[in-house]
């Protein structure tokens, strides 16, 4: 906790999150969007257990609409996991925390 | 009425929501209750675990009663679902279903929990791929395209209107329509393409949503299907104002003993807080949240 989460955009989501030494998870949200925000704070939570192994970052999908397009995003919020740059799976809605937690640790 | 403002506004006409009134009222606060009480939960429940009520009684008699005691006391009562709601400078705001705006210095939500799930085919296989839950999140992601909205209330009509903006068409399955007449008329003006009397049978596609099987036999072709049951729920309205859920389920809105949220002024009282289920803990709850929003709103009148 505590520690703001990384926020990456339409340029800068190649050099930070395809091109990371670590697994990232990616929270694509919008401002307008109740879920996105009930599920912020457990986000936030788990970086803080396992920011040290997990790249934590947020993309938010109004102001980037090319990478959403891009991984056939048509929901929000939706959590991307990417290892080695590639997708290695994803998580739509505001599910339990357990079930984010679960998801999180497939990347370690 | 629109320009009044008041004291206490209640969302929900169920036991909690009734009783929030009730105590408000007995506090000479000035108050409002919004919603349906044939969509409450009790209405069509039998009640025989109620204290003090040792005959089983139906819940619609329960329902009717509360109202007109908290009438006689003074509520306000608008029988429209509520589909927006602000928060700002210590003033909620809230927009019934027939576009009229109310302010309120305090806000109870007592809206119950409802089913959103329409449990056909594909429904599960294709979230996130076409299926959605919440118009305002994803609405944006079908600029140009077909889509449907399935639901026969004020979230689905209002849902099927702010498609309106993105999608090339957008289609209404309905069984029957249950939305106030202002609400009705501006859809019949609108270009959503109703298909009433019908439901959804199957939501069909490869990669993502393709078309929509209906039980009168129809194929719509559509990108992407909206699931929106009953009215706006909690997560609707009460995420947007910044509302903490548990962090387990965000199901439920956390509260403390006082019924308060993390948000001054706003309270929940009801279901909507997490089980049990019952009238009980309802009126329990609402009872607290109606003495201690009257309370909060007297104090930022002085």
């Amino acid at each position: 906790m505590g520690q703001n989460l990384l926020d990456v955009n339409d340029s800068t989501f190649e050099s930070e999150i395809l091109n990371a030494d670590k697994p990232a998870l990616v929270d694509f949200w919008a401002p307008w969007c109740g879920p996105c925000k009930a599920i912020a704070p457990v986000f936030e939570e788990l970086q803080g257990l396992y920011g040290d192994k997990i790249l934590f970052a947020r993309c938010n999908v109004d102001q980037s609409p090319n990478t959403p397009t891009k991984y056939g995003i048509r929901a929000i919020p939706t959590l991307i996991l990417f290892k080695d740059g590639k997708v290695f799976d994803q998580l739509v809605g505001a599910v339990p925390k357990s079930q984010i937690e679960e998801f999180a640790k497939k990347a370690l | 009425m629109s320009d009044d403002l008041f004291d206490v506004a209640i969302i929900g006409c169920g036991p909690a929501g009734l009783q929030a009134a009730i105590h408000a009222c007995g506090k000479k606060a000035k108050v409002v209750v919004f919603g349906k009480s044939e969509r409450s939960s009790l209405y069509k429940a039998h009640v025989a675990n109620f204290c003090c009520f040792e005959e089983v009684v139906p819940g619609r008699v329960l329902l009717e009663s509360g109202k007109f005691q908290a009438e006689k006391l003074g509520a306000v009562f608008v029988p429209q679902d509520v589909v927006d709601t602000k928060n700002e400078n210590e003033q909620f705001t809230l927009v019934s279903e027939n576009n009229e705006t109310f302010l309120a210095k305090t806000l109870v939500l007592a809206l119950g929990v409802s089913r959103k799930k329409l449990k056909v085919k594909g429904e599960k296989e294709f979230l996130g791929r076409g299926v959605s839950y919440c118009v305002d999140c994803d609405a944006g992601f079908y600029r140009d395209a077909q889509v449907v909205i399935v639901g026969n209330e004020s979230a689905a009509v209002t849902g099927a209107l702010t498609l309106l903006g993105f999608a090339s068409k957008v289609f209404l399955v309905c069984k029957e329509l249950s939305v106030s007449d202002a609400l009705h008329q501006k859809l019949e003006k609108s270009g959503v393409t109703v298909m009433e009397g019908t439901w959804v049978k199957e939501i069909l596609g490869d990669a993502g949503v393709d078309k929509v099987a209906l039980t009168n036999g129809q194929d719509l072709s559509a990108s992407g299907i909206f699931i929106e049951l009953g009215a706006k729920g909690a997560m609707e309205l009460a995420a947007n104002l910044g509302v903490a859920f548990d962090a387990e389920t965000f199901s439920f809105i956390e509260t403390n003993k006082k019924q308060e949220t993390n948000i001054p002024g706003l309270y929940a009282a009801g279901d909507i807080t997490g089980q049990p289920w019952q009238i009980a803990k309802a009126v329990g709850e609402g009872c607290v949240a109606g003495l201690e929003a009257a309370q909060r709103a007297k104090r930022l009148q002085t």
